[in-house]
């Protein structure tokens, strides 16, 4: 019994000194000590009205705070328009926590208990209007984030074409963002509520986490901020798709939906994610772990979303020519990872952390596994139709063109091939010639004619050099490499040569032997010579007027090693024919050609047009 | 000729292929070591089913365990594990793959997971969905907390939670009568009072599928043309016919009942099972179904989000709670509130089973939707490398 009292004694000490404006225990100590000095008249001295019970102080505060905070929590005007107001409500609330949580201790009596009842029936109601007061501060702070005129003349992408996305904004404060920054800057600090407005929110917040109704006032938060992440998110024009939906879709509307994925992915994670963090870290400032699980309730979807596109990209087709759009996937995510592990660095968020890098992954090896289809489409081209004059193949003139516009992406490739099992970059580059030439080959075989298939392997090998040559394929490849390959269109060169105009030549070849026939015979050999030269000649020439040799030098030096080889035997064999006795009266007449005449049908050869297939004089 | 196996099935179509194949086997040239990949093949097919079948017996065995958290867990495991197996006895039979029919079952197959690539992208949703659930649950202990006396105002405040618990497992139709109701009960009349802002709070929470995307339809299409191979591609492509029209089956089980026990959108369970019983897996794997869809035609089970017996346990519990809160007059007898705490000990044990069982079911699911990829991943490309000379 004695303790009893001296415990309630205390509390009332305790209440006392609080009222007075004191809450440490040495007034509350002093005060007890004026008591005992009192001592018998105590207990005639009325501290409250003439009310002898234990829960009287309790009481008379009780009704006070209700008295308070009734008002409030019955009011139809927002007690935030006005900071006497919800200055006063905060005090209020602040005493009636602290009241119930000095009184508590003495639950066991039956008439405080009945009081806490009461007191805690108030704390709830002060906390449903403080849920409210919540709720319309978040909403009437936050109105979506706008891509307006300033914002995307103030950040880079890469399509300057921004789509419809500039509805004029309200001119409510918090859409002005502030923007003064250069291009290429996404250092824009975005005010997601005003500044007063995240004081009153961390304020309510204080209240409601010290009264135990942390987590409404979680879930109003969060509730509050997904909406707005997810509008602002469909108005950067990213859709919900799901992987078949991207697997469907025309791959140009692929395209479109990348573009603005990159553009969203990179407000997201440099804007409006930080910002969400800086909001929640305002609002629950004090508690982390709230902060945190907050925040992490706002992000999530948005990211989700986010990732999921990235993700159907990289289980998508392996068609070549997604290539380019593909890398640019890769690349937001790889530039983004830092903001990204910044931003979601939080114990909850690790799983989210472990997803991005996961689906990065797989976006280096559907890139990989583009070049495995480059591969394949190479390997199986067939040698159906040949290409008319030996000319450059379509497929030639596809894949170094391709292959070109890839090595502008050389550092990221490096990075997605280093990434994988076995191949780097340049011997990935390497093999995908060697099919290249390969299929090359094979399709040179449908040419009957084996001089044919020289200069069609010449042709396509002279352009593939070329298109090595003065780019990062080149680098990658190596000299050696260059080397080898002219080497090999020499080769074919001389291949061709050999296998058409050995033929011709070797008809000129005058036998100086003993035993070579000589008067009359000789005479009639030399004849048949020149005929049966001007027969291969015109023959060869015929067949190859036709074909086609595209790169000027190339053309220039066929000619020119035609010539050297034709030219000096012809004039020596017409020479030797002229003076030869035996022929006949008139020699000049058999002889067709002179040796310029020779030399213009061969500079007409390769124009592909047949010129020199009529035969002149 | 190699003895016939023991398969359940008895005088199953299967094994009469079988027989045809070993008979065919014994009469071909064959090349150095076919002979013996082919009866290699035969066994690891063999086995393959059984382990199936067993996985499905082991499944349907314990009836109270149906459709809990832990027997769905068991459920993905035995997806992951079967699909292990698959991917291996492929890659073994590497060489067999872009033969026709194979390369087409095959590719079926993948088209069919990239299809269900999206059920698990929604289940994982959905299981987000119950986790907002489980934290309005958790607000309501917080406030009927045992140790303390229970008030007025401690009962206000589980009833909010409780009708935003309510709200938040309707349909979204259903949602804005009830939100309204809530208004006028727990909120001031708002000048500004939106409806359709305030669903916003309560909005499905969808974020990997557009609005029209529709789980029935979805499960639908990775049953559509899922028929038994016929004898003729059974010895075309040496028994892998088989191989992969049970994994086909099996993915298609395992993300029906994923649809069948968890909220997401569009939850039609109405789709064509009919598996030939020539399979070991088929009774098994029939029976679970059947009982699956008896208890979505149970009377206070038709419209449920979702069979999860956790979720069950959740409108159980919420709906006494709500009854008590109800008829709750204050004071409150001894009586009324011993009731009231035996509610909140059945929800707190409904909480803690939820709550234990959430993440590593989650972590699952993506675990599938990362071996699904994987996987098909893998088989296109050896399907691509196969085509042409090398």
């Amino acid at each position: 019994m004695a303790e009893n009292g001296e415990e309630k004694l205390l509390a009332v000490a305790r209440h006392i000194a609080r009222t007075l404006g004191h809450n440490d225990d040495t007034m509350a100590d002093d005060i007890l000590q004026i008591f005992s000095n009192f001592d018998g008249r105590f207990s005639r001295e009325k501290m409250t009205d003439d009310d002898p019970r234990p829960c009287a102080p309790l009481e008379h505060s009780l009704k006070s705070l209700h008295r308070q905070i009734s008002q409030y929590v019955a009011s139809d005007n927002p007690i935030w328009a006005d900071s006497a107001d919800s200055s006063a409500f905060l005090d209020s609330v602040d005493e009636l926590i602290s009241t119930i949580k000095d009184w508590s201790p003495m639950a066991g009596d039956k008439s405080i208990n009945a009081c806490l009842a009461r007191a805690d029936d108030l704390l709830q109601q002060s906390m449903f209007r403080l849920e409210d007061d919540f709720r319309s501060l978040m909403e009437r702070g936050g109105d979506s984030f706008e891509l307006c005129d300033s914002t995307t003349a103030n950040l880079s992408f890469d399509d300057d074409d921004d789509d419809g996305n500039e509805d004029d904004s309200d001119d409510s404060d918090s859409n002005q963002i502030p923007v003064a920054q250069p291009v290429n800057d996404y250092d824009i600090i975005i005010d997601a509520l005003p500044s007063v407005t995240v004081n009153d929110l961390n304020e309510i917040a204080k209240r409601m986490v010290s009264a135990g109704f942390g987590k409404e006032c979680s879930h109003v938060y969060s509730s509050c901020r997904r909406e707005f992440l997810e509008e602002s998110m469909s108005r950067l024009g990213l859709q919900k798709l799901s992987i078949e939906e991207v697997q469907k879709m025309p791959w140009q509307e692929v395209e479109e939906q990348i573009d603005r994925w990159v553009k969203a992915t990179n407000v997201a994670l440099r804007i409006l994610f930080p910002s969400e963090r800086r909001l929640c870290d305002r609002v629950f400032f004090g508690f982390s772990s709230a902060a945190d699980l907050s925040f992490m309730e706002v992000c999530r979807g948005s990211t989700i979303q986010l990732l999921n596109f990235a993700d159907a990209i990289a289980i998508g087709s392996r068609s070549p020519e997604r290539l380019f759009k593909v890398l640019d996937v890769f690349e937001t995510l790889r530039d983004l990872m830092p903001e990204f592990e910044a931003v979601f660095s939080d114990q909850y968020c690790l799983l989210l952390r472990n997803e991005a890098v996961t689906i990065w992954k797989r976006l280096g090896e559907a890139i990989r596994g583009i070049f495995m289809e480059l591969e394949n489409l190479i390997r199986r081209d067939p040698a159906k139709a040949a290409v008319p004059g030996g000319g450059l193949h379509p497929i030639t003139r596809y894949v170094m063109n391709y292959l070109r516009a890839a090595c502008r992406s050389t550092q990221t490739l490096e990075q997605v091939f280093e990434k994988g099992s076995s191949s780097s970059l340049s011997v990935q580059m390497a093999w995908i010639m060697e099919l290249l030439e390969s299929n090359l080959e094979v399709k040179s075989k449908i040419y009957r004619d084996p001089a044919l298939c020289s200069v069609f392997m010449m042709n396509n090998g002279r352009y593939i050099v070329q298109k090595v040559n003065d780019n990062e394929l080149g680098s990658l490849l190596g000299d050696d490499w260059i080397r080898k390959h002219n080497a090999k269109v020499r080769q074919y060169h001389s291949n061709y040569q050999r296998s058409s105009w050995n033929k011709v030549f070797g008809v000129l070849k005058i036998d100086n032997i003993p035993s070579a026939p000589s008067g009359a015979a000789g005479a009639r050999s030399l004849k048949e010579k020149l005929k049966l030269f001007y027969s291969y000649f015109d023959e060869t020439c015929k067949t190859q007027s036709s074909w086609v040799v595209f790169d000027e030098k190339l053309r220039e030096e066929l000619k020119i090693a035609i010539t050297k080889l034709l030219l000096p035997a012809y004039g020596n064999f017409i020479v030797k024919f002229q003076n030869s006795p035996d022929i006949c009266k008139h020699p000049e007449r058999l002889i067709k050609y002179t040796v310029e005449d020779v030399e213009v049908r061969i500079d007409e050869l390769f124009q592909g047009t047949g010129a020199s297939a009529g035969g002149k004089k | 000729m190699p003895a016939t196996t023991d398969s359940s099935a008895a005088a199953s179509f299967t094994n009469i292929g079988r027989s045809i194949l070993s008979l065919r086997r014994d009469q071909v040239h064959s090349i150095e070591g076919m002979n013996m990949q082919h009866h290699d093949a035969d066994t690891e097919l063999e086995s393959f089913q059984k382990r199936v079948t067993d996985r499905f017996l082991d499944l349907s065995s314990s009836s109270d365990e149906l459709l809990t958290l832990s027997w769905v867990q068991k459920l993905l495991q035995s997806f992951l594990i079967s699909q292990d197996e698959f991917r291996q006895i492929l890659f073994r039979n590497k060489s067999q793959l872009h033969k026709p029919p194979m390369d087409r079952l095959i590719a079926d197959y993948f088209e069919r997971s990239v299809k269900a690539l999206d059920v698990c992208n929604a289940i994982r949703d959905g299981i987000e969905q119950i986790r907002q659930w489980q934290k309005l649950i958790e607000i309501v202990l917080i406030a009927l907390d045992n140790k303390k006396l229970i008030g007025e105002g401690h009962f206000r405040r589980a009833k909010k939670a409780m009708v935003d618990l309510a709200i938040s497992m309707l349909d979204e139709k259903e949602s804005g009568s009830a939100l309204a109701n809530r208004n006028r009960s727990f909120g001031r009349n708002n000048v500004r009072d939106n409806l359709h802002k305030s669903l916003g709070h309560f909005r499905s929470l969808s974020w990997s599928v557009s609005r029209s995307w529709s789980a029935a339809r979805q499960l639908q299409a990775i049953g559509n043309n899922l028929n038994a191979p016929r004898s003729h591609e059974i010895m075309a492509t040496n028994g892998l016919a088989n191989l992969v029209f049970t994994m086909s089956f099996v993915l298609l089980f395992v993300m029906w009942a994923l649809v069948a026990a968890i909220p997401c959108q569009d939850r039609g369970l109405q789709v064509h099972f009919s598996m030939s019983r020539q399979f070991s897996w088929a009774a098994p794997m029939l029976m679970l179904h059947e009982r699956i869809m008896e208890e979505s035609k149970k009377r206070d089970r038709r419209n449920a989000s979702g069979l999860l017996r956790e979720i069950y346990q959740i409108e159980k519990s919420t709906r006494l709670m709500n009854e008590l809160l109800d008829s709750a007059q204050f004071p409150i007898t001894e009586e009324k509130e011993g009731e009231v705490r035996q509610r909140v000990q059945e929800l707190s044990m409904v909480f803690e089973s939820i709550k234990g069982g959430l993440n590593p079911l989650e972590g699952q699911v993506r675990e599938v939707f990362h071996k699904i990829v994987r996987s098909r991943t893998e088989g296109l490309d050896s399907l691509g490398k196969g085509n042409g000379p090398d």
